[in-house]
Formats: C-alpha cells, structure tokens, sequence
C-alpha cells in the first residue's frame, strides 16, 4: 500500500497569501497553530462529512417511514428533511468527485 | 450579510408552508361551520381568524395565535326552526363566504409563493454545485 501524504501546500507556502484571501469565509492559509492541509486530513474531513450526509438521510428516511405509518402527518417536515439530505449529498458527491480527480492527476504525473 | 447556513432559507421556507398550512385549516373551519347555528355554548359558530408573528429577527413565520371574530351574528327569518326566537330569526354564525373565499386565495398564493422560494433555492444551490465539476 502506498502511503498517501502528498503535501499540497507544502510547496506553496513560500507565496504569501494576498490581501485577497482575507475575506471573511475564507480559510487562512497558513494560519497562526502551523497545521497544514495534507490530502490525508482533507480525506479524513471528508470522512466526517459523510457521517453527516448519513445523519441526513437517516432523518429524511425515518420521517418518510413515520409519515407512511401514520405517525406523522406533517408533508412539509418531510419535505425539508429530504431537501436537506438531498442538498447534502449532492455536495458531497461534488466534493468526492474533485477529490478522486485530484488524486488521479496527481498519481498519474511522470516523474 | 454572510450566510452562515445554508439550510436556513430552506426551513424558513418550510415555516411559511406551515404556516399557511396552519392559515387553510382556519379556513376550512369557517368554511365547513359557516351554517352551524349551535356551537354548542348556546350561540353560533364564531368566525376564527389565524395571525403570525415572524420568529426571531432573521428567522420563519409562525402562528401566533387563532382570535374569534366578535362581530355581530348574521340574524335569519327562519320560524321554522327550532332555535326560533318569538319573532321567528335565527342567529348564524358571522362568516361570510367571499370573504373566505378570498383568503383562501391569499393563502394558497402565499403558499406557491414559499414552494417557488424553496424551489428557486435549492437550483441555485445545484447551480453553485456545478463549480466543483
């Protein structure tokens, strides 16, 4: 197994963040506790991610289950509860898709 | 103003569903007692009527409370009836039927108009999505 710690801002640091980049939202590059984003961690927040996403889903399923059982009566719990889910998903499907991209163009580079 | 979450206009939408889901309910009541002349407190069915209060400063609607109309009762020449006075009226309730209809109107509007903020909402949030393909 091939251990995966390409540091990607590793070479980076020496360019220093403009002024630009200080717009509230923004992450810090190279912020004050010295951690960089590696690859690793940023699998691993994504990993947290998907522990979320699931979060969601169960919710969205247990309120169609309540909603089909009679339970619940409420449609528009189950309406937010399947948007939210579904909101979620999609951004991780995104964010999995660029992952996977980036780690395939990286594996790829001749050296 | 920062978003901070971009599950809020999605329940703030949820809450105005709600609430004009709570709003039809009010009217479906007036509607269907709009000829009860015993409500069983010895007087006609009173019109009810929902009001909201928004919840927070950048928050939903909610209901705040369900008030009775006072107004006066509608009085039908009705000598028929059991609940006749000596002059033959009958007290009704004090609902009007166009005016409930035209808050029906307004409510089912109001409704379409939350489900087109949802929906509106959640293509932009694909849209934005579409910048990590």
């Amino acid at each position: 197994m091939i251990n995966i710690n390409a540091n990607m801002t590793g070479p980076l640091q020496s360019i220093q963040p403009g002024a630009r980049t200080d717009s509230p939202g923004m992450p810090k590059v190279g912020s004050s506790d010295g951690k960089k984003a590696d690859f690793a961690g940023t699998i691993k927040a994504a990993g947290n991610y998907i522990s979320r996403v699931a979060d969601d889903q169960q919710s969205s399923d247990m309120s169609i289950k309540d909603l089909l059982s009679g339970k619940n009566e409420d449609i528009t719990s189950v309406v937010s509860a399947v948007a939210k889910a579904d909101m979620s998903f999609k951004l991780l499907v995104g964010v999995r898709n660029k992952l996977i991209e980036a780690y395939k163009q990286t594996m790829n580079m001749p050296l | 103003m920062e978003v901070n979450n971009s599950f809020d206009p999605i329940d703030i939408a949820i809450s105005g569903l709600r609430a004009q889901g709570r709003q039809m309910e009010v009217i479906s009541s007036n509607v269907a007692n709009a000829r009860t002349s015993d409500a069983g407190k010895g007087e006609p069915y009173r019109r009810l009527e929902a009001t909201f209060k928004s919840d927070g400063d950048l928050g939903g609607v909610k209901l705040d409370k369900i008030v009775t109309d006072m107004s006066d009762f509608l009085e039908v020449l009705d000598p028929g009836n059991p609940l006749a006075d000596e002059e033959g009226y009958v007290a009704m309730p004090n609902v009007s039927l166009p005016i409930e209809m035209m808050n029906l109107n307004i409510a089912t509007r109001m409704y379409q108009a939350n489900i087109a903020v949802l929906k509106r909402y959640q293509q932009i949030l694909e849209t934005t999505l579409e910048l990590l393909r």
